[in-house]
Formats: C-alpha cells, structure tokens, sequence
C-alpha cells in the first residue's frame, strides 16, 4: 500500500482526534480558565517591535502571547515569551524615594517634586537655562518623550535634550539624512520577504533582532536559492544560514564596501539608468562630481588593495558583491556594528551607495534598511525631534525657517526658541563631570552602565553640586547610585503609549494593570515638573497621553513624516500603521520616495523616483574614504575588543535579570577568545583573563571558540557586576557624535 | 510443587535481584565515573541543577554531552536557529523558574504564547487536542528537527 505524506498526516490526525474524544481537556475552556482578558501591546525589548497580547486575570498580568495581527505573527522571542515576571519583580522601586546623608529615603511625591523643582529653579535662576537638562531614551514613549522635549525647549528654553539613542542610532540617521535627505529607512520588514539576497552586516541579527532573523530563515528556508552573506568579524548565530560569512578586520569595513562597489562598476553590474537619473554624486566637501569621478576614487579600493586592508581575500570581495548586484532584490540590513563607529554616518552611505548603484531601492525586496536596538528610538526620539539638535518631525534647531514653524505651531511668540542646539550625550555628561550642568532629568535608561569610557561620567555624576532625578523602574539599576531624587514611574503595560519601531510602524501599548504602589506614569510626572518649575501651564495642556499624541500628530502634519491618520481610534483597532499615512482611510506607506507608492508625490510626478529630501531629489552617492578606527590594536595593546548582546539578555540586563529564566541562562559576562589565540595563551574554557585597555582592567571567565576572529575578543555588556564600558573607548563620531563602541584595544592575558 | 522448591524459588529470585541491583550500581558507577572523566569540565552536572542554580549557564552546553541526542535534535530544529532555548519551553529543574518545569510543556502556559493563530487552526479542523505533541513530537519531527535539510525535501514530497 502507498501511503502520500498528506494522507498520512489526515490520517494520524483524524485518529488523535478520534481518541480525543472523551479527554475532558480543552483548549478553549483552558484559555476562559487561564486569562480574563487580552490586551494590545508592543514587546518592551529590542527595535523589532513585535505585537504582543498581555493576558489579565484578576487585574493581573499571567501570561503573553505574540499578536497574530502584527508584523510578527504571532511569534516572539525567548525574551518577549518571558517577560511577565519583569512586571511583579521585588526589586522595583514603588515610591519616591530622596537621597539623605547618602542614603536614598522614602518621601511623598509632593516633597520629592518639590526638591526636583526647586533645584532646577535654582540651577536656571544661577546659571541660565542651559545649565538643566533631560536625557531620555528609546524605551520611554513617543508621548514621554515628544513632551519632555517640549518642557525642556519651549518651556525651559533649554536644548540640552538628549537620549540613549545618541548611543545607538545617531549614526543611522546621519547616514539617511545625508544620502536621502530624510531620515527613517524606505522600506519595511516585508522586504525580506520578497528579497532575493539579504545582505547582513554589522549586526547579529539572531540574537539582537530574533524575530527578524526568524523572517530571514524561513525566507531562506522557502527558496533555495536566496542567498545570504553575513559580514561580520564574529561567526555569530546569523552566520549559521548564511551562503558566505565574511569575517573581515574589525573596523575596515569602509574599505570593503567602496571594494564591493568598485567590482560592481568593473562587472558593469550598476544600474546606469537608475542612477544616472537619480542620483548625485558628492565628496565630503560637497562638491558635486560625476560618475567618472566616481570610478577614480574607487580605484584605491581594487579588491587587492582591499585585501591588505580588510584581510578578506580579493576572490571573497568579488564574490559577495556580484552575488549583492547580480540578485533580483537585495535588502541590505545593519545595526550597532556599523552606527557605533567613529566613521558610523560614512559607513551608512556607503551601504546605501551599493543600493543606488545597482538601483536596489523601491521595489519590493530591495531596500537599505538600518535596524534599530531600542523599542521606540525611531518613533519616540528620532520623530519627535527628542535630541539636542533636532525639533519635531525632521526639523532642526539651526533652521530659522523651522524654529519657525514648530513656535507656531506651540503657540510661542516668533524666535522665542533656542538658536543653538543643545550638548548631545556624551558633551552632556562630560559638562555635568565638569559641573557646567548642573540638574538634570533622567527617563527610562541606565546611563551608569551604558555611556563608553565609564569611570570618567560615573565620577561627574558622583559631584555633590551637581543634581540627578532619576525616573526609574528598579532599585538594582547602576544609575539609582547616582542620583540624588528616584521617581517610580509605571511599567510597560501600566500605563498608555505608542511606540514606533524599525520600519515606521506605530503601534500602541495599551493599559493592562494598574501600576504598583505609588508608581506613575511618566506623563503625569513630566506634567507634574513642568508645572512646579514654572512652564507655561499653555505649553502642557494634556489630560493624558492621548492629548498629547493629537498634538504630536499635527504637528508632523505639515512635514513629509505626516501621520495625520494615525489616529487614537485606529491604533486601537490596528497593530501598528507605517507612516507616511496623511489621511484616516490610508492603509500606510511601505515604500517611500516611489510614485504611487508615497503619499507625499503626486500621482502625476513625471519621474517614478523622487528622493523629495534633497533639493533636486536625487539621492547622494558620497565619496568616503577609508579610515581606520580611532584606537587601533598596537603592540602594547594588540587586540581588539568589542561589546554587544546576547540573546537573553537585554541592554543593561535590569529587566531580564529578573527573569529566573534569563539569568540563569547567562548569569555573568565573559570574554570569548579565538581558538587560536587561547592556545598560544595558553587559556582554557573557564580560566580567567585580564582585560586591559588604557582606561581600566577586569578579570572575565573566558569562553574558548570560533566565534571571534583571531585577534578579536568580545564581551556581552548586561552585567552590572562586570561593567565592560569601563573598557571602552569614548572617541565620536564628528557628524553623529556616537561613540565608538565597537572597536578599542586591549591586552588580553592569562590572569 | 513442594515447600523446597518455593524457598528454592525464593532464593533464586533473591540471588537474582541481588545481581540485577550490584548490575545496576555497577553501571551507575563506571556511567559516573565515565562521565567525570570522558568531561570533566561538566563534573555531574545533575548536582549542579540544585546545588547553585544561579550560577549554571545555557541547559544546552551540558546537555550536549549528557544527553545528545536530544540536543542535537534541537540544535537542528528551527527552534535551534531561532535559539528559542530549552528553559522557554521546559521552564528551571528546581521549578523556581517563570515557566512551570516540565519534560512535556504545557500547551497554554508556552506553545500557544508563538503558536497561537495555528493551534487555533488546529483545533478548528480537527477538534480538541490535549497536547501539540501527540502529532507534532518536539525535538525529532520534520516541523522542528532539521529544519534546513527537511525543508527542500518538504517540496519533492508532494
């Protein structure tokens, strides 16, 4: 008898059911049993921004399942899968809590407010308004932050307004502005889908974006024949679909992508019609040049040349970039490894030269797109204009025309605004060590842990004339030993707020519970500051979170961000619009700058692409050289480290550590060291080793592998014990001003 | 069948018993002594489950060599790409975890936090099922185990 795979599945399931029958279990009565009721939300961890559902019974949160609805499915990670007991930790701080003789205190929300105001009463009255500030964070809501802004700039006149995602995303936006014009990628994560080659680099997408990589296997998984190149120094998890893993010198990447582009120009696989038509081509002192000028410049980065840069052999450079050029759509993706770099802006424009060179752009399944680490740094800071030197929807501080545009639009007389943008992050910090800033406001974010080059801010927040409010969720945060004032503000699905992720989608996180204690929501304690250190009670006028949304929402409304029709309602109802969405019928945008496809140009526009961010809207083909790292490995110090995440843990680990789970998984940062290397150390998995930079040495367990290339070491960065951002090195960017996370040198010995 | 014959009996089945225990012991003994030496960078892992939970690290570097047919089956699968890792699914051996421990998981305590929409459609099509397993074994069926290999086959299949 022949037995067909289907009919032997209709079969085994057909006779399980049979023998069902009688079993007094049911799914749906277990489901009615186990939760009262599902809530919308938005996953609290990384840039992904997967749909969850928040399962309540008795006014508890029991259990999270992913939102079918939403871009993810249905499917979450092991972090989003195991994020309820972040909610009921022991550790959070449930009431405010003052520092006196050293030690934190209870006291009453109205002595803690108090001591906020009048301190940065005083600060401004003393040293004038740039002497407050607020750093904020990709975590926080787009509502948080949309107002803390506004408190700080129009109430305060204060643009020391800055964010974590200085940390993490200024690079990218750099890189999009000054090749595109606009800031936030062109397309969506439905590019993958439709993506013939995935072209992966500076980011280990598997552990750091699971979801997404989970969309990239079963893309691979469907077609045999999608190819997928993984460029990273480390053979990560990501690796393991890929068709060619590079592992190229940390820090040379620049060289390699101007490599890639030259063999595409040389196997005549660039798109000419596409980009003689729609792109510039610039130098980086602007000047316009041409594609011939083009082909020169590229000349110094023959694959041979390019191989004593980057260590990757000339055949391999060849390869991966005909298989980028020679592919029906390729979708390049990058994250931290790219944006956390001394030469981050120059990096991005160089990934988006590929795609505009070979026209891999605007159609389905081709698209450059920057993935992003933090909830809500694209919706929430990016958007919102939450940095020193941005004002809402794209706008910027040195522009007259949109001070302008954003006074009147809050109601200020005109040129009331600060002209001169304000300390983006790490200037903020070095002042407040230097004690030029002396109050200020901290929201949602880990800074003890997280900034580059620790000692040197953590001793600037230890001053005693300098002042910390803290709006923060544990007791066990580095940060909390910091500050002078602690605020207990409400929990992801306590309180009601929209975050946007990656690929322009705004979702909103609903209300589930109500918070613990005293907690808040950061809103009602934004509102509450702004009215006891004396903002125009007209510049805050809101209720709550969704009054300030309405605002946020007209205010975008005359720029190309324009999501006027993303309404409160429609959030409700969707998991998640992608803008540009002008009008309440529009489904949202998945590909920009294409007629027909953006709203913002006309049906009737006679070219297909329009790149409306620049003057002409041509896109930018920039000329950027290769330039090494800022502390290259020498011989005192002859490797190289580097820092990210492991898939259990997220950021500074204060949430996941609170899941048994998680931290038992990886209760403790380690060094993985290269196979070969070890040997010649003579080190061993579990031995200790000295790791020595120029700013400070600790002792890691090692972990023995593959994974890093020779001369390379890496260290997770979430553990509080083993704080590795001692390590690191805080030299910037000069366009982003992102610190160079990535790349620092280190002894490493046998300790 | 006579009185001598039973106490006969009895003695042989103790006798029996006796070599089937010292069996057994022997086996756990030389297996203990065999696993300290074949990784003794593992040292009896078990005892480690209770003794410091909060120290052990991944489920999957012990398991390798305790159990490797299992992990390797999962390494394989797509929840092994994925890295949705063992503890997501089987909870902490001492119970202390958020997920309740189990070496068969609960439908709605883990699978139907991802799987949700497709138990749905199951339990559509072919009524109330007890347990995803009964068709969908975890570890060492096509829909996990060998996600790569299996799924160009899925194709010439059909």
């Amino acid at each position: 008898m022949k037995i067909t795979r289907r009919e032997f599945i209709k079969c085994t399931a057909a006779s399980s059911a049979f023998m069902a029958i009688g079993v007094p279990f049911s799914f749906a009565a277990a489901k009615d049993k186990n939760v009262d009721h599902w809530v919308k939300g938005v996953c609290r961890f990384c840039g992904t921004g997967c749909g969850v559902m928040v399962g309540v019974k008795d006014k508890k949160v029991v259990t999270v399942k992913g939102d079918p609805n939403n871009h993810n499915a249905g499917f979450l990670c092991l972090k989003g899968a195991l994020m309820t007991p972040i909610i009921y930790s022991k550790d959070r701080v449930t009431e405010p809590l003052i520092r006196k003789n050293g030690k934190l205190v209870p006291a009453s929300w109205n002595e803690a407010m108090d001591l906020v105001a009048s301190k940065f009463k005083d600060a401004i009255k003393k040293d004038g308004p740039t002497a407050v500030g607020y750093y904020g964070s990709g975590q926080a809501l787009t509502e948080e932050t949309y107002l803390a802004s506004k408190i700080f700039k129009a109430g305060l006149n204060s643009n020391n307004v800055e964010g974590n995602p200085r940390l993490c995303m200024a690079s990218a936006v750099g890189g999009y502005v000054t090749t595109f014009g606009k800031d936030e990628p062109c397309g969506t994560y439905d590019d993958i889908d439709a993506a013939t080659c995935l072209f992966i680099i500076g980011s280990n997408t598997s552990e750091c974006h699971p979801i997404l990589f989970k969309r990239i296997a079963a893309r691979k998984q469907s077609d045999p024949n999608v190819k997928v190149i993984v460029v990273d120094p480390r053979k990560t998890n990501t690796a393991r679909i890929a068709d060619v893993h590079v592992a190229f010198k940390p820090g040379t990447d620049l060289a390699l992508l101007n490599s890639m582009a030259y063999v595409i120009i040389q196997e005549e696989l660039d798109n000419y019609r596409f980009h003689s038509k729609y792109v510039s081509f610039m130098d980086n002192k602007k000047n316009k040049l041409t594609f011939k000028d083009y082909q020169k410049f590229l000349e110094d980065y023959t694959p041979e040349k390019a191989e004593k840069i980057t260590g990757v052999p000339a055949a391999t450079i060849e390869k991966i970039a005909k298989i980028f050029a020679e592919s029906s759509a390729t979708t390049s993706l990058w994250c931290m490894g790219i944006n956390q770099r001394i030469r981050g802006v120059w990096a991005n424009n160089l990934i988006s030269n590929l795609h505009l060179l070979t026209g891999h752009i605007g159609k389905p399944g081709a698209t450059p797109f920057s993935l992003t680490g933090q909830p809500n740094a694209c919706g929430g800071v990016r958007d919102t204009g939450g940095l020193a030197h941005l004002l809402p929807a794209g706008r910027l501080i040195k522009k007259k025309s949109h001070r302008n545009e954003v006074e009147k639009l809050w109601g200020l007389p005109q040129d009331s605004l600060n002209p001169k943008p304000g300390y983006h992050t790490m200037a903020m910090w070095s002042a407040l060590a230097e004690g030029k800033l002396k109050a200020l406001l901290v929201l949602c974010t880990n800074p003890a842990h997280s900034l580059p080059n620790l000692n040197k801010y953590v001793n600037g927040m230890k001053r005693k004339d300098t002042f910390i409010a803290l709006i923060e969720l544990f007791k066990d945060a580095e940060t909390v030993k910091y500050a002078d004032v602690v605020l207990p503000p409400a929990y992801w699905c306590e309180r009601e707020g929209v975050y946007g992720c990656s690929e322009r989608r705004y979702a909103l996180v609903e209300k589930a519970i109500d918070p613990p204690g005293q907690c808040k929501p950061a809103v009602d304690i934004l509102i509450d500051f702004a009215k006891r250190v004396g903002v125009d009670p007209k510049l805050v006028p809101y209720k709550n979170s969704a009054d300030i949304w309405d605002e946020w929402r007209a205010v975008g409304r005359p720029t190309t961000y324009n999501f006027w029709g993303i309404t409160r309602e429609r959030l409700r109802k969707e998991s998640g619009i992608k803008w540009p969405c002008p009008t309440e019928d529009h489904p949202g945008t998945d590909i920009r700058y294409v007629r027909g496809k953006d709203p913002n140009i006309p049906k009737d526009h006679p070219n297909k692409y329009h790149f409306y961010g620049k003057p002409d809207g041509k896109a930018v083909i920039w000329f950027r050289p290769y330039k090494a790292a800022a502390e290259e490995p020498d011989a005192q110090y002859p490797f190289v480290l580097t820092t990210g995440r492991v898939i259990d843990h997220w950021h500074t680990g204060t949430m996941t550590m609170k899941v048994p789970e998680l931290r038992r998984s990886f209760p403790k940062a380690y060094v993985e060291v290269n196979k070969k290397d070890a040997k010649k150390m003579d080190i061993q998995n579990g031995d200790n080793v000295l790791l020595e930079t120029r700013r400070d040495k600790m002792v890691f367990q090692a972990r023995v592998s593959d994974v890093c290339r020779p001369g390379l070491v890496f260290v997770p960065w979430f553990d509080a014990n083993l704080l590795i951002n001692k390590l690191t090195y805080d030299a910037i960017d000069p366009g982003s001003k992102q610190p160079e996370f990535k790349i620092c040198a280190v002894k490493v010995s046998k300790a | 069948m006579t009185l001598e014959s039973k106490t006969q009996n009895g003695n042989r089945f103790k006798k029996r018993l006796i070599i089937a225990l010292a069996g057994i012991a022997a086996f756990g003994i030389s297996y203990f002594i065999y696993f300290n030496l074949a990784f003794p960078e593992v040292k009896c892992a078990a005892v480690k489950h209770l003794e410091s939970p909060d120290t052990v690290s991944d489920c999957f570097e012990c398991h390798i060599k305790a159990t490797p047919k299992i992990a390797q089956d999962w390494y394989e699968s797509k929840h092994g790409i994925m890295l949705v890792k063992c503890f997501v699914c089987h909870g902490q051996p001492d119970g202390k975890g958020s997920v309740p421990y189990a070496i068969d998981p609960d439908v709605d305590a883990t699978c139907r936090k991802c799987h949700d929409p497709s138990i749905q459609k199951m339990e559509a099509k072919y009524g109330l099922e007890p347990k995803c397993n009964g068709c969908h074994p975890f570890h060492n069926n096509s829909l996990h185990h060998k996600a790569y290999v299996k799924s160009i086959a899925k194709k010439t299949v059909e």
